[in-house]
C-alpha cells in the first residue's frame, strides 16, 4: 500500500536525478531510496543520462591548473575505504597492486609522510631531542627546556592525529580558494566534529612584525583562531582549528605579528559553507 | 603542450567511453577510481585528464562565472583524490559518479550565489564564453548527439531538464518560472531524462 506521502516522495526521482530538489526533500528522497529499489534503479539510469548532457559541455582548463591541482591532492589524505567492522580511522592505504609509482611517495601526504618520519622513531627521537636540550640547558643553565622539548614533540603528535581524524569525518567537507595577496588556501572542514583543517601554499613572505592570523567568522562575528607561519617557502599548515560553529566561514588577514583581538585589515581570503 | 592525450577534457576519447568498449591501453574510469583510491598518483593524473574538462564544463555551465568554475573544478578534483574509496560500480558508471559530484558542487554553489549579493557580478559575466569549448571532432560529434536527442524531447520537456540541470533551478522555481504546476513539472523530467537515455543509449 502506498500513502500519498510515499507516491509524492516517488514522483521526486526525476528532479533527484538532476539536484532539482532543495536540501530537505533531497535528505528525505536520500531516506526514501533505503526502501525503493525501483527509485534507485531510476535514479542511477537518469544519472547516466545527465552525466552526458554535463559532458557535452566540456571545456578545456587552463594546462596550468593540472599541476597545481594533482600537487593539492597528493597532499590531501584519503578517506579509507568503509569496511564492515573497522573504524574508518584505519588511514593506511593497501599497497598498490599492480606496475604504479613506489606507493610511499606516489601516496605522499604531507600527514602521512610526517607521520612515517615520527612515529617509528618516536623514542629514539625524544632521547636524541631530550640529550641535545639537556646539553644546551646544562650549558644555559636552564633545567627546563628538555621539558619543553618533549610537550612540543607531544603537541606535534596530538595535532597529527586531530589532523587525521578531522581529514577522516565521514561529513568532511574539500573546499580551495585562491589568497588575494597570493598563494592558495585548502580547508577541510567537519561540522561534526566542530573542526577544520586549514593550509595554504605559496603565500607571500611578509615584512617584519606583520604575520597571517586566522578567523572563525560566523553568525556570532569573528573570533581569532590562531596565527599562520609559512616556512620560507610559503607553505602553512595544515593547521587545526576547533570551535568551529554552524555558518562559520574561515578567513585569513595580515596584522601585526603578535596578532590581535580583531581583524584590523582586508580578508584576503575567506572559506566556508555556501548555503 | 597539447598533445590530446595529456591536456585534458576527454577531447581523445568519445562522451560515451564507459559505455562502449575501451581504447586498447586506456583504462576508463570505473578501472581508475579504484586505483585512485588506494593512492595511485597515474590513475590519478590519468583521471584529471579525462575528466577535468567534462567537470570543468558542466560547473561553468551552472555558474556561468569562469573564475568560481574554475575553484569548483580543482574542489571536485581533489573530492575524486579524497572520495575515490567510496566509489562503488553497482551504484552506477564511475562517469556517472564524478559528474553527479560535479553538478551537485555547482547547484549548491550557485544557490548560495543566489542568495547573496553577487547576482550583479554574475549578471554582467552571464555570457559564456564558448571559445574554448573542445573541438575535437570526436567530441563534437558526440555533442552533437546529445543535441540531437534534446531535441526529441518535447518543449516542455526540453524546458524543464535545461533549466534544471545546466540553470541549477529547483522543480518548484521551475514551475514558477514556465508558470506550470509542480507536479506536471516532475512527471516532465522524469519522463525528459527517461526518453534522452533511451535515445543516448546509455546504462
Amino acid at each position: 500500500m502506498t500513502t500519498s506521502d510515499e507516491f509524492e516522495l516517488h514522483t521526486l526521482a526525476g528532479p533527484f536525478a538532476m539536484d532539482a530538489v532543495t536540501a530537505e526533500e533531497r535528505a528525505n528522497f536520500v531516506a526514501h531510496l533505503d526502501d525503493c529499489l525501483q527509485c534507485r534503479d531510476d535514479v542511477r539510469e537518469m544519472r547516466e543520462a545527465t552525466a552526458r548532457l554535463g559532458i557535452a559541455a566540456a571545456v578545456r582548463p587552463r594546462p596550468e591548473l593540472r599541476e597545481q591541482t594533482i600537487r593539492a591532492a597528493l597532499r590531501t589524505s584519503q578517506l579509507a575505504p568503509e569496511i564492515l567492522g573497522e573504524p574508518a580511522a584505519v588511514a593506511e592505504p593497501a599497497p598498490a597492486a599492480d606496475d604504479g609509482p613506489a606507493p610511499a611517495e606516489a601516496k605522499g601526504s604531507v600527514l602521512r609522510q610526517l607521520a612515517g618520519r615520527v612515529r617509528p622513531n618516536k623514542t629514539l627521537a625524544m632521547i636524541t631531542l631530550a640529550a641535545a636540550a639537556l646539553i644546551i640547558g646544562v650549558a644555559g643553565g636552564y633545567g627546563l627546556v628538555a621539558n619543553d622539548v618533549s610537550r612540543q614533540l607531544h603537541h606535534a603528535q596530538t595535532q597529527d592525529h586531530a589532523i587525521d581524524t578531522v581529514l577522516g569525518a565521514p561529513d568532511a567537507v574539500i573546499m580551495t580558494s585562491q589568497v588575494s595577496t597570493g598563494g592558495n588556501a585548502t580547508v577541510v572542514m567537519s561540522h561534526r566534529l566542530h573542526s577544520l583543517v586549514f593550509s595554504a601554499h605559496g603565500l607571500a613572505a611578509l615584512p617584519g612584525g606583520r604575520a597571517y592570523e586566522l578567523w572563525l567568522m560566523g553568525p556570532s562575528g569573528e573570533r581569532p583562531a590562531g596565527m599562520l607561519k609559512p616556512d620560507p617557502g610559503g607553505m602553512a599548515g595544515p593547521a587545526v582549528v576547533s570551535g568551529l560553529a554552524p555558518g562559520d566561514m574561515i578567513g585569513l588577514t595580515i596584522e601585526p605579528a603578535k596578532g590581535a583581538p580583531q581583524p584590523t585589515s582586508a580578508l584576503i581570503v575567506v572559506i566556508g559553507p555556501h548555503r | 603542450m597539447s598533445d590530446g592525450g595529456s591536456t585534458s577534457g576527454g577531447s581523445d576519447r568519445n562522451l560515451f567511453g564507459a559505455a562502449r568498449p575501451a581504447v586498447p591501453g586506456r583504462r576508463g574510469l570505473d578501472e581508475l577510481l579504484p586505483a585512485v583510491a588506494i593512492g595511485d598518483q597515474r590513475a590519478y593524473e590519468a583521471v584529471y585528464d579525462q575528466a577535468s574538462g567534462w567537470v570543468l564544463g558542466v560547473v561553468r555551465k551552472v555558474l556561468r562565472d569562469p573564475a568560481q568554475a574554475e575553484e569548483v573544478m580543482q574542489e571536485v578534483l581533489l573530492e575524486i583524490w579524497r572520495t575515490a574509496s567510496r566509489f562503488d560500480p553497482a551504484q552506477g558508471t564511475g562517469v556517472s559518479w564524478v559528474m553527479t559530484m560535479a553538478h551537485r558542487r555547482a547547484v549548491d554553489r550557485v544557490r548560495s550565489e543566489r542568495s547573496h549579493t553577487t547576482r550583479e557580478i554574475r549578471a554582467a559575466t552571464a555570457t559564456v564564453d564558448y571559445d574554448e569549448v573542445i573541438e575535437a571532432v570526436e567530441a563534437s560529434l558526440d555533442r552533437e548527439r546529445v543535441q540531437r536527442c534534446l531535441t526529441s524531447l518535447t518543449e516542455l520537456q526540453r524546458e524543464c531538464v535545461g533549466l534544471a540541470y545546466y540553470s541549477g533551478y529547483t522543480y518548484r522555481e521551475v514551475a514558477e518560472l514556465l508558470g506550470v504546476p509542480g507536479g506536471t513539472v516532475k512527471t516532465r523530467m522524469r519522463d525528459g531524462l527517461i526518453r534522452l537515455r533511451d535515445c543516448l543509449g546509455v546504462a
